[in-house]
This record gives structure tokens, sequence and C-alpha cells, in this order.
């Protein structure tokens, strides 16, 4: 069936700036083509009061451009159907045609918001394919640099979460920390957010002073400035009660839905993939995994309140990579040309936003024959159909925003 | 291209302003001047004085639409400076000294965008929307009492017509959010109407106590029968319907934490989607006006309105001292100041310029003057002012109003910086759970408490 | 919580106050510039290694990469490695007729215009003389020229260029961004446009689905 085209196609082709009047009304969040799939047929079905609000692509809070189309009644959200593909770069193509040294500044852009643990995964599954061994002081590296991150996230987090209920201010607080965490890393790193830092075999700069030097202040300052976070918003009656009791999720469903994550572990499910498939040198730092929501599951104030307290175990952690830094290279000495054996190779890391893992099918050749990317946020949002089912307009965005969806890995 | 037109091109920016500025002051300037000095001038006399009432009448008028303007652009700079400072940013800081001409220049560029009615929208109830808005809040000016005898129509029932007035705006906001076809729109537009309408009743039934201890509507006499000390103040006599008073008006104005119906991160900008141009800058005024009205309104009726926290008489008084007062009486004094005001901008100008060349040795001697000079303008302005504080009532009264007003400008926009919004089926929870049965309860208090005092 | 409601209101309103008079963040660029960390690889400039020796290895990447040929390399220094030149030639001392990415024989970024003809620029002399050489006027000058041409040829542009002194990167800019105006000479031949078949298509379509569904034709549904 190809008669209609491709939806939302101008019909006017001769001038672009006119509308014609039996256009009024047609720019619907209802397809023009009649419903292919059950689901379709369910959602696009309208009973009797009830209507179509399109949550469009540009909007203020949806996370970057994602489209959501919401079928109210009155105020109350009867069905959500995210639509998504509106920042499909077409990364998983991209690294098919591209050099293995090279997927890694192609695949940073697919959680901007936390880049080195996009590359982190991929680069595990290489060495796995190359038999590689890193060295143990790159390792490390690996690791203070991906915790600095986390915590970096989940302060952003933070200030999000407070945007989307409409307080100003927090962002700001949250942006003025990420920056400091940032510039750390800059220096280190050589850029601010899209790092394009580790390498095959390691990583790419050392340590310096100005990392150093930077870190130490920050980390003089850490705890304090923990304490300060989690008082801001965490007395706030408004914001309270606009989070708790929203979006309540169980373990079993959050089980059943792929979730990971946070939003898992605030179902009251301690799955780590740091402590259920560890990796790096996470076997030799001690941790705890924090959960809440043991009883009837998590709500959106439970997932707020979890990364909290995640980061403070990520400060824990980065203490200890500090006190037990190896001296040693930082890179495993590799060809140019990397030519793997044929193989597979799936490699996990835990991102701030759950498990990010890439599966790689070699061929032999110097470009993978397939890389399949499996991203957190991409499972975490479908959540939100399931979520947000009678509750107000003003929760979707609680809800939404509560679940940290980056749209850069959502639509890949 | 014509001749004029490559000329006119040609000129500089400087060209530009001067040869127009040549021709208005050179040629038209003394035409219009001979027009109005003896045929228009002598008619325009006499139509005013055989009519006061109405003369006064446009005077006002003139004047509270002429003071709302500019309260609207000072009011929106510093809420963009004051939060920003909150969120330790710095605000506008370019256009202007520190950003000061950043609400003019909005105000200009509101002015100059496309004006265009989104189609399929009802195009006279779309353009007129705004304005209805901006009018009812705009009307509540005229009871507003700015000092002792500075009140725009002193009616006996002021209270009342401001409520009227102030709650037409709701009808405003629907017929915006209806006119707009756009389904946001209309969100926006009933979540407004709705949240206006619960609201109406605790703001007015908070009031209603202390029109109870005042024992009339007119805003001009509570505001004198909370003259002298700070302690006459209504918002120690009420301070349930002050507190009542304060959250309802809030939510009145449409201001965070209730500001559901312009909620930009869920429906973008709620009613006022569609808008742009000088309809958006309607709405936007309007609501800036609304919160200046509020504060006006918070500050007349509880704190004070132009009084003063203390009571200079009676503290001198104390004292042993007479009170003060200043006549001013310019003609009386004779020749002598004419003289001195040609002596002592001159003399004082080059004593303060001193200080200013002596402590930078760099800096040369005219730049040293200019700074004397401004200084010398300073202080000049400063004594005027002192005197006419203490010479006029009005003038002390004005001052305190506006002080005041402003500053709970300042806790209106201090709130919006700090607080997420409530949702609202929270909002109207509160407003019929809470509030209606608080003001209630402030109300029966009130009048027991007056019957038991009176017996 | 808290036994008071509205303690934590309170609270929060407290440590916005004291943000208020906290010294704030912002960085008042360009009058002050944030330091920024001797790794940074963000900067716009040619950077020299630890021996003071320039890192460019003039590979032509660059030039070949940007799709305005706004990069070019030209100049030598005392090594006999070539300068990197961004933005017009006329900002640097050199101008040559012909790009050194175009002599080097690589290829150009945008193919179309690896190799174009010459036009007959009388018209556009005259274009541009009736515009007084404006290059504010460049949405005008433009449309006149598709006029006179039948679309934009790039030696036209070019010529626009040179007279006017806006960028040549600009007017492409201009040119691209407007829907009306052609960078190709039209189809010779006068074929349907690819919309016609369609709409001929989708009226049937929709006219069979409303007599299915019994509505009337023209109403959104």
């Amino acid at each position: 069936m190809t008669a209609s085209g491709t939806p939302h196609q101008h019909p006017s082709l001769d001038d672009p700036r006119i509308m014609l009047d039996d256009q009024i009304g047609q720019f619907e969040a209802v397809p023009p083509y009649p419903p292919r799939t059950e689901r379709e047929a369910e959602f696009y079905s309208l009973r009797d009061g009830e209507m179509f609000v399109n949550m469009g692509p540009q909007h203020p809070s949806t996370h970057g451009v994602l489209r959501v189309v919401l079928k109210l009644n009155g105020e109350q959200v009867v069905d959500l159907d995210p639509v998504l593909g509106y920042l499909h770069r077409g990364v998983e193509k991209l690294c098919e045609n591209s050099d293995y040294h090279h997927i890694i500044s192609q695949i940073d852009p697919l959680e901007y918001v936390s880049s080195l643990f996009m590359e982190w995964a991929p680069v595990m599954a290489f060495e796995k394919l190359l038999d590689v061994e890193v060295p143990r002081r790159a390792e490390y590296i690996r690791v203070l640099t991906g915790e600095l991150l986390r915590v970096s996230s989940h302060v952003l987090y933070q200030g999000w979460m407070a945007l989307d209920l409409g307080g100003l201010a927090p962002i700001l607080y949250s942006f003025i920390e990420r920056d400091e965490i940032v510039e750390m890393l800059a220096a280190v790193t050589g850029q601010r957010m899209l790092f394009n830092y580790f390498r095959i075999g390691g990583v790419n700069g050392d340590l310096n002073h100005e990392f150093m030097s930077r870190l130490g202040d920050w980390m003089s300052r850490a705890a304090k400035q923990h304490e300060a976070n989690i008082g801001l918003l965490n007395e706030n009656e408004i914001f309270v009660r606009r989070m708790r009791d929203i979006g309540r999720l169980d373990g079993a469903t959050a089980l059943r839905m792929g979730t990971s994550g946070p939003n898992l572990r605030a179902s009251g499910v301690p799955f780590d993939v740091r402590r259920a498939h560890p990796y790096s040198v996470y076997p030799e730092l001690e941790f705890d995994i924090p959960t809440r929501g043991g009883n009837g599951g998590g709500d959106s104030l439970d997932r707020y309140l979890l990364r909290l307290d995640e980061v403070s175990q990520s400060i824990r952690i980065i203490d200890q990579c500090l006190h037990n830094m190896p001296d040693g290279p930082i890179m495993a000495r590799l060809p140019r040309l990397l030519r793997p054996r044929p193989g597979r190779a799936w490699a996990a890391v835990e991102a701030p936003r759950g498990l990010f893992g890439t599966y790689v099918i070699s061929d032999g050749t110097d470009q993978p024959f397939r890389m399949k990317i499996h991203d957190p946020s991409f499972v975490n949002l479908q959540l939100v159909g399931l979520l947000m089912k009678n509750n107000l307009l003003a929760d979707t965005m609680a809800v939404m925003a509560s679940l940290d969806p980056v749209m850069g890995g959502i639509d890949k | 291209m014509t001749t004029v037109n490559r000329a006119w091109g040609h000129l500089s920016l400087r060209g530009k302003v001067i040869i127009p500025l040549l021709f208005l002051v050179l040629i038209v300037g003394p035409i219009v001047t001979i027009l109005f000095a003896n045929v228009v001038g002598p008619w325009l006399a006499d139509l005013l004085g055989a009519n006061p009432q109405i003369v006064r009448f446009v005077v006002a008028i003139g004047g509270v639409l002429l003071f709302s303007i500019p309260a609207a652009f000072i009011i929106i700079y510093m809420e963009l400076k004051v939060i920003a400072f909150m969120n330790l940013r710095i605000g506008p800081d370019r256009v202007g000294p520190k950003g000061a001409f950043h609400s003019l220049v909005a105000g200009l560029k509101v002015l100059t965008k496309e004006d265009f009615t989104p189609t399929g929208a009802d195009h006279i109830v779309f353009t007129w929307a705004p304005v209805l808005v901006f009018l009812t809040a705009v009307m509540t000016f005229l009871v507003i009492p700015f000092g002792p005898g500075l009140v725009g129509q002193d009616l006996n029932i002021g209270l009342l017509y401001l409520f009227a007035v102030g709650g037409m705006s709701v009808v405003g906001l629907l017929l915006a959010g209806w006119a707009s076809f756009n389904k946001y729109s209309l969100l926006g537009g009933l979540r407004a109407a709705a949240q206006v309408v619960s609201y109406e009743i605790p703001l007015t039934l908070s009031v209603v106590g202390l029109i109870l201890l005042a024992g009339t509507l007119s805003l001009n006499r509570i505001a004198e029968a909370q003259a002298g000390w700070f302690t006459d103040w209504y918002v120690f006599r009420q301070p349930l319907g002050a507190l009542i008073f304060f959250i309802a008006a809030t939510a009145e104005a449409n201001r965070t934490p209730f500001d559901m119906a312009e909620a930009d991160s869920e429906i973008v900008a709620g009613f006022a989607t569609e808008y742009s141009g000088m309809r958006f800058g309607f709405l936007f005024f309007a609501e800036y006006v609304n919160v200046f009205i509020i504060s006006a309104l918070l500050v007349t009726l509880f704190f004070g309105a132009w009084n003063a926290p203390v009571d200079i008489n009676s503290i001198l008084a104390l004292v042993g001292l007479s009170p003060i007062a200043v006549t001013l009486d310019p003609a009386s004094l004779g020749v002598g100041p004419l003289f001195l005001m040609l002596v002592v901008p001159v003399v004082l100008t080059v004593i303060f310029a001193v200080p200013f060349y002596l402590a930078r040795s760099t800096r040369p001697a005219w730049q040293a003057l200019v700074l004397g000079f401004l200084l010398f303008i300073l202080v000049a302005v400063g004594l005027l002012f002192l005197l006419a504080y203490i010479g006029w009532p009005w003038m002390a009264g004005l001052v305190w109003f506006m002080g005041k007003s402003f500053l709970f400008v300042y806790v209106f926009v201090w709130m919006r910086g700090t607080f997420p919004r409530v949702r609202i089926d929270q909002l109207m929870g509160f407003a019929w759970k809470w509030l209606l049965p608080a003001a209630l309860l402030n109300l029966f208090v009130t009048a027991a408490a007056i019957i038991i005092v009176k017996s | 919580m808290s036994f008071i409601p509205g303690i934590g209101l309170v609270r929060g309103m407290s440590l916005t106050l004291r943000r208020f008079f906290q010294p704030k963040a912002t960085i008042r660029w360009p009058e002050e510039k944030a330091d920024v960390a001797p790794k940074f690889r963000g900067r716009l400039q040619l950077l020299y290694d630890e021996y003071g020796t320039l890192k460019c290895e003039t590979c032509f990447q660059c030039a070949q990469a940007c799709p305005i040929e706004c990069i070019d390399m030209g100049g030598i220094d005392t090594k006999g490695r070539f300068h990197v030149h961004w933005g017009p030639p006329e900002t640097y001392g050199e101008r040559r007729e012909e790009s050194a990415l175009r002599r080097s024989g690589r290829p150009v970024a945008d193919p179309m215009y690896e190799h174009y003809e010459s036009v007959d620029l009388v018209a556009l002399d005259g274009i541009l003389e009736a515009h007084d050489f404006d290059p504010k006027d460049m949405l005008a000058i433009l449309e006149e020229t598709q006029a006179a041409y039948g679309y934009l040829p790039v030696a036209a542009l070019k010529h626009i260029s040179r007279i006017t002194g806006a960028w040549y990167a600009t007017i492409y800019g201009t040119a691209t961004y407007y829907r009306h105006l052609r960078l190709e000479p039209p189809a010779a031949d006068t074929a349907a446009p690819a919309g016609e078949a369609q709409r001929g298509i989708e009226a049937g379509y929709r006219s069979a689905l409303d007599a299915a569904l019994g509505h009337v034709s023209g109403c959104p549904s």
C-alpha cells in the first residue's frame, strides 16, 4: 500500500508557503494511512470525549527530539504513544563502514551526556575479539573517569528533573557542578563533552597535573556538596508531592520490560552490571548497590533519591581508585590497522542510565560486519506508556524525566 | 532607484538623524508653534477650563496608562535580573548599563514582529482577547491609592470594583485559548480559567474580615486607617487573612508556583502559544501589570499603603521638638537665590571634581570636571528630593508605597525563581479544601471578635 | 518531612536568597575568557608541538572535506610546509585564480563545482549595477540572476562575490536556503513534476476510502 506516500508530506508542491483551505486540520496526530498493527488500531481510535494532543518533536521538555502522541480525556492521559526516529543518525551503519579505531568517535554521541560509557562497551568488545590485555593503570583510569562522569550525569539529572517540574533554579546549579567535572575531564581527555578518550587497549592520555589538581579540589568538597544537593529539593513540599506515588513501577514489570540501571534498582531489584557481570577492575573495588522501593515498587521520588545514593557510591569508588592507582603503561601496543579474527563478541557496561552493551560481529576485515547497540534509554522509554495510564498530563513530564532518557541513545 | 533614494542611502547614520531633525526644528517647529499659540491654544484652554472633572479623569487615565507600561518594563527587568542572580548567573547585561534597556528593547522587538493569525482561528476574537486581558489589568489601577490624594478615582466601592474588574480577565484568557484553534492553547486556557475562578473565592473572602474591621470598601480610606506606626497595619490584626490573600493573589496572577496556564515545560506557552508580536506583548505585559497590582493591593490592604513604618512626628513630640514642616515658597526669596543658582553649581562642581582628579594621576581634568558635575547633580537631586519628601506629604507617601510595592514584587519574583510548579488537581484541591475553609474561619473569628469587643 | 507545613518552601527560598548574594558563575565572554586546559582539542588554530614545530602536515583533508571550499592551503614557511588558510582568500596575502586544492588534483567536496563553465557576465554586471553593488540585497540580486540565466551558475556566484565583496560561502548559503533558487539548469525535457502522478493516486485512494466509509470528501475526519 503505497498510495498515500510518506505521512505529512506537504500536499501543495507549487508554493510551500501557502496552505489551502482543505488542508486545515489535516496536520493531526493521526497518520493518514489506516492502522497497520493492532496496537495502532487500538491507539488511534477515539472514544467519546477523547482527543489527541501531539507533544511534538520541538518541545521544551521532551529531553531531545521525541514526539509523544497523547490521547487525552480532559487532563487525564488515557494512552500514550512515543514516536521515535527524529534523531536517528544511522550510527550502527556508520560503524559498519568505519575502522575499529574510528568507531570510538562515531559512537560517542549516543548518550552525549555520559559518552565515556558509550566508548567503553565497544572497546571492551573489540578487546575481546583481539585478545588484547589492557594494562591495569588504563583500567583504573577508565573506572576513575567513568565514575566521575556518572556523578556529573546524575547531578545533571537532578536539575533536569526540577526543570521539567517547573523549578528554574536547580538546573543551573547542576550545570555549575557538571561544568566543574567536565572541565576536569577536559584536562585529561581534551574535550568537554564527546570525549573520544578510550582506545582499544587503553586510554589516550595519561593523567596530568592539571587533572589531578582539579580532582583534588573537587574531592575535598565532594561530600559536602553532595549533602547540599540532597537537601536542595528533598524537603520542598511541592516537589515531593509532584513526585510521590507517580509512576509506580514494581520489580516484576520492570524486569519483564527489560529495564536496567537506576530505574530497575529503584523498583527493588538489586541488579547492577558491575556486580552481576563484572568487568574491568570492579571486582577489586568496594561499593554497595543501593536499592529502593522494595515493597510495592518504586515511584518517581524513589528513582530520584536512588540516583543521589549512587552518587555517594561513585565518590567512594573514585576515592579508592585514587588511592590504588598502579603505575605502568596506559595503552597496549596495537597496530594501526586492526584485523581481528572473525567472530562475535558482546560487552556490556553499567552506564548511568542502565545496561549499555554492544554486540560486534567481525568478518576478519578492518571494518566490523555488524555492530548492534543495546541502549538503556531505548528500553527505559517504553516504560512511559505503561506508567502513564490514567495519570494527568503534568505527570507525563514527571514520569518521563524520572526515567532519565537521552534521545541520542534512543534514536541511535 | 531614484536619486533621492541613492542620496539617502549614502548618508551615514549621523546624517540620517541630523537632516530630518534640522527639517523638524527649523521648518516644522516654528509653524506648529505659531499655529498652536494663536489658534489651537486658546480654544483648548477654554474647553479644558469648562470641564474640570473630565479633565481630571482623562489625566488620571492617561497617568495610569503611562505608568503601567514603564512599571511592566521595570518588573520584567527585575524578574530577569533577580532570577538570574538567584541562579548564579548574570542576567541581561549588554543592552544599556547593566542591561537596563533590555525590556525596552524587548518591547520594541515585540512591536516589530510579524503579525499573523493562525489559519482557522477566529480572527476577531483572536485579536481582542489579549486586549481584554490587558484592559482588565490596567483598569484596576484606577482605584489604587499611590499616596495621600493620589488616587485615580476614590470610589467608595473601590475593593469591589477591583475584584470585579480583575475577575474579568478570566474571560480574556478563555477567549485567547479558544480562539487559537490549537489544542495546547485550549488546554492552557481551560486550566487558567479553572485556576482563576477557583482562587477568586478565597481571595475575596480573605479580605472580608479586613472590611469588617475597617468598615469601608474604599481603598483610600483603608489606607488612611493604617496611619501611624507599623503596628497599626492590618497584617498584625489579620495575619491569616494576609497569608490567604498572598497565596490566592499569586494564583490569580498566574505566577509560580501556580503558573499552570503558561507552564512552559508542558504545553509550550499555554493559551499564548499561537500569539506573536504585539498581541503576545499585550498578554505578556498584562501578566506583569497584574503582578504589580497584586503587590500594590497587598501593600494597600495589609501593609499600610503609603504610611511610613514609624511616625516621625510622634517621635519628635516625645523628644520635645515640634513637627517638621517645610513651606516651599520660592517667590518670596528675592534676587539672592538667582545669584546663588548661577554660582553654586560651578563652585560645587569644581569642589567635587578635586578628589576625582587627585585620586587617579592619569585622569584628565575635563573628565574630573564631568564626574564632579555628575556628583553635584546627584547631591542636588538628593537634597531636592529630601525637601520634597518633607514638604509634600504626597511625595513621602508615594515613595513609601512604591518601595513597599516593589519589595513585594521582589518577593513574587523570588518565589518564581525557587519553586517548581504545582499540578492542576493539587492546585484546585488546595484552593477548595484548604484556602476556602481557612478564609471562612478567618471571617468568623474576626466577626466574633468584633462582636465581643464591641459589647 | 517536617512538622511545620511549608518549612521546606521557606528553606528553599532562603537558599535562593543566599545564592542571590553569592558571586556569579558567568564568564562574560568576550571580555573574559575561560581557562582552557592545555590538552583541549577544540581550538580553531594550528598547534605547535613542544619543539615549536607546526603540527599541520598539509594533508589537504580539511580542504577536501569543506563543502564550500572555505579552507585552502597556501604560502610556504621556512621548512617548506604549506600554511592553512581559512575564509576568503582576500584576507591572506596571496590570491590565485584557482585554489591550491583544485590545482593539486584532489577531489573537491562538491562535485558539481569541480569544473564550471564560464557564462556571459554582461547581464550580471547590469544587475549588480542596478543594486549599487550592495551585498545586503543579495536575495534580490540572486533572484534577478536566476531570472536572467534560468538558474544560478557557479561562475555568476563567484563573480558576485568578487564584485560585492561578500564571501562566496555566504552567497552559497543564501542561494541554497531558498526553495525557489536553482543552482542547476532546469531539465531540458519537460517531464511532469514528481508529485503529479502521486496526487492522482492519492486522490483516487481517498475517494475510494470516502466512498467506503460514507464520508463527505473534504472534511477532516
